[in-house]
């Protein structure tokens, strides 16, 4: 089934509730267009990497419906993930391999079987990663070389939809700076992404469109231009003081009808 | 795909720290599992032919084909060294009469108790429990470890079917431990015509396929510890839930099977079967005394009737020739009746023990490392057909002595006969007896179409279990959650 929107990523009434009664995404409904980066900002627990998990075939829908270029995840999971690329919080890659090794075994499972050693060095090398690490085991390898190590990994598959699961968590300003620049050239080349993240910093400087989400449900949405004028620290704190009032309204309501 | 994970499963593990360091040991532990079993051989060779030779030389001086009691011994097997199953409980050398039950003695294990003890490190024992334990190590983590270290997320993010990585990790893990360990059983084996040991061409075979049903093992001990760590979320619970199976099948359902067997039939001991036959021979051996006793004197009174002292002579020699008739008639009659009841007896107790054996292994089969032990104790020619092989070869030999005896002698072996000298005879000096006459023993293993048959059970039941496991490891990775 693959969707009527032209949107690379799309998720309508996207629900996932966990064998243990926890309902970790409640009806999300978001669209990333080509050439657009999209960042889902909430704290722990706030579903969104559920929503990347689900979008990856990682786990199941409880209700609606995940697409990757038009493909429903859950429906046609193998052609879906062909038009995905991932990059993890933790890049974790083989340990006794070489940079060159892991990004050659990678690359090969994402179907892109044409590359030559050559092309391996020349993307390790836009993102950052000195050539004298290239045939280093990863074993010793830094979080920020690792990193570096996955994002190579993503580009090389050159596919239309990156997924990011908070990428700049624990990096190093520098390194940080690199990667926000790394983004912005995808971006130009017309990747659709979706990133996860809690950094407020680094999210507004790279996000066309930013989703707030807490405790499974997206809070609001704000765009580019929005930002720019904004306190986002203010807002996400507001939203989510907004969202505890609620909910210890609703409590107070329960206890009333209970007593 | 499929390619591109067994060659990266295969790259993983060996260029891991700790495959060079166990493939190491492990590779030692197998060279000299070939080693020692060629220094055994050749130690078991010189005992054999010493012994072979000190019977020879009793024989020597002897006088009396009659009075010959030849014992046999089991030859050295080059494989009995590789795999010694029971080869060590059982006696290996026998003293052969004319007639009468054979006892085979002189167990290995009797005469050095401490290698029973601590028993060796034999190629058996160098598959069942270090290979294993290798085994394990190295699968524990396959799906629970790619897990944890977040690889799996990475992987799965890419189109990859599920059956396809599975199948690639399993081939590739499978490849990754069994391939080098070609290496040092190839150079294992070279050892044994190196040192002179002399492998037949049967030999060769039979060893090919105790190499093939331990890679079979390894293969089952793989694919459980794929399959483990494919319903674990954690490397930690694999491993110890893993190493409490391998303690159950490799340590205890053996064992566990011999008790529960011996609990549910029970087996008349050879020492019940001996007192039982005591008690016959001395009743018989009673009854014929009467009848000696009276034909003894019915004889003598007949001798004594006679005056001259030549006819008296000649009335003594019949009698005698009519005792020694009469003798030889009862001892024949008495073994008849021993040998019947022997029949019996042995009959009822080989099929309780039967039973019994069939059940014990019927029950420590359903443990991989019973049906390889089964299996390589068959194709080694040490499983628990041995000693009745061994015996029906004595047996045989039993029977070609006799009839040596009696064309020599004119006379059947065993029992006594009554010889009296008279006064004034001339000695009758025998000459000494050729040992060279003696027939010969010769061990014939098993024919290799038995044997193979023997073994092809426990092989397909090894294959079984690869086949079982790998397709629980299947089954569990397909609902695995790779987060």
């Amino acid at each position: 089934m693959t969707s009527t929107d032209n949107a690379m990523i799309q998720a309508v009434q996207l629900s996932k509730r966990y064998e243990d009664g926890v309902l970790a995404l409640d009806g999300l409904n978001l669209q990333v267009q080509a050439g657009e980066i999209y960042g889902m900002l909430g704290g722990n627990g706030a579903g969104k990497t559920t929503a990347i998990h689900l979008f990856l075939n990682f786990i199941e829908p409880t209700s609606g419906e995940a697409h990757i270029a038009g493909i429903s995840c859950h429906r046609e999971p193998l052609e879906a993930k062909k038009h995905v690329a991932f990059v993890s919080e933790n890049v974790s890659l083989y340990p006794n391999f070489t940079a060159i090794q892991n990004i050659e075994y990678f690359t090969k499972l994402g179907g892109r079987m044409d590359l030559t050693r050559g092309d391996y060095e020349a993307v390790l090398k836009r993102v950052g990663l000195e050539s004298a690490a290239h045939d280093k085991r990863l074993r010793g390898f830094s979080k920020g070389m690792r990193q570096k190590c996955g994002l190579a990994i993503a580009i090389l598959k050159d596919a239309p939809v990156i997924l990011l699961d908070e990428p700049t968590a624990g990096l190093d300003p520098k390194a940080g700076l690199e990667f926000i620049r790394l983004l912005e050239e995808l971006r130009e080349e017309g990747k659709a992404i979706l990133m996860s993240t809690h950094d407020l910093f680094r999210a507004k400087q790279v996000v066309d469109r930013l989703g707030i989400m807490n405790r499974g449900v997206l809070m609001a949405e704000l765009r580019r231009e929005d930002l720019e004028h904004e306190d986002l620290e203010s807002v996400y704190m507001s939203y989510m003081a907004g969202y505890m009032d609620e909910n210890e309204q609703a409590g107070r309501v329960s206890s009333r009808r209970a007593g | 795909m499929f390619k591109l994970i067994v060659t990266k499963e295969l790259k993983e593990i060996i260029s891991s720290t700790k495959f060079a360091t166990t493939f190491g040991v492990c590779s030692l532990l197998i060279v000299l599992a070939f080693f020692m079993a060629a220094r055994g051989y050749h130690v078991g060779r010189a005992q054999y032919d010493a012994a072979v030779a000190e019977d020879r030389r009793q024989l020597e001086g002897q006088t009396e084909w009659l009075d010959v009691s030849p014992s046999v011994f089991l030859p050295p097997q080059p494989l009995a060294y590789l795999v010694p199953g029971i080869s060590n409980d059982i006696g290996r050398n026998t003293e052969v009469r004319g007639r009468g039950g054979l006892r085979p003695e002189g167990s290995r294990f009797g005469d050095e108790p401490l290698l029973a003890l601590f028993r060796f490190m034999d190629l058996e024992f160098t598959f069942q429990i270090v290979l294993s334990l290798l085994a394990i190590l190295f699968a524990y983590d396959a799906v629970c470890g790619e897990r944890e270290r977040g690889t799996l997320r990475l992987t799965f993010s890419q189109a990859v079917p599920r059956a396809t990585y599975i199948l690639g990790k399993l081939v590739g893990s499978l490849l990754a431990l069994t391939v080098p360990l070609l290496i040092p059983l190839a150079a294992g084996a070279l050892l044994l015509p190196l040192m002179g040991v002399p492998m037949s061409s049967r030999d060769w075979l039979l060893l090919s396929l105790i190499v093939a049903s331990g890679m079979l093992y390894i293969g089952a001990i793989l694919g459980l510890s794929v399959m483990v760590s494919a319903l674990t979320r954690r490397s930690s619970t694999s491993f110890v839930l893993l190493l409490s199976l391998w303690v159950v099948g490799v340590l205890i359902v053996p064992r566990a099977s011999v008790l529960l067997a011996a609990r549910s039939v029970e087996v008349p001991s050879m020492d019940q079967l001996l007192s039982q036959r005591s008690r016959l021979r001395a009743q018989l051996w009673r009854d014929d005394q009467a009848v000696i006793d009276a034909f003894m004197r019915e004889q003598l009174s007949g001798v004594r009737d006679e005056e001259d002292s030549m006819e008296m002579q000649s009335a003594m020699q019949a009698g005698i020739a009519a005792f020694n008739t009469k003798f030889d008639e009862l001892a024949e009659e008495r073994q008849f009746k021993l040998a019947e009841l022997d029949a019996r007896l042995t009959e009822e107790r080989r099929n309780r023990q039967r039973w019994q054996q069939g059940l014990a292994l019927g029950i420590a089969r359903i443990s991989p490392a019973s049906a390889f032990s089964l299996a390589a104790a068959h194709l080694a020619g040490t499983s628990l057909d041995l000693p009745e092989h061994y015996l029906s070869q004595v047996n045989a030999y039993q029977e070609r002595f006799a009839a040596f005896q009696k064309e020599k002698t004119g006379r059947s072996g065993g029992g006594i006969r009554l010889v009296i000298r008279m006064e004034g005879d001339e000695e009758d000096e025998p000459g000494p007896i050729d040992p060279a006459e003696l027939p010969a023993f010769v061990f014939n293993p098993p024919p290799l179409g038995t044997v193979l048959r023997a073994g092809v059970f426990d092989l397909s039941l090894l294959a079984f279990f690869n086949l079982l496991f790998f397709s629980g490891a299947f089954v569990a990775f397909l609902r695995y959650d790779v987060r």
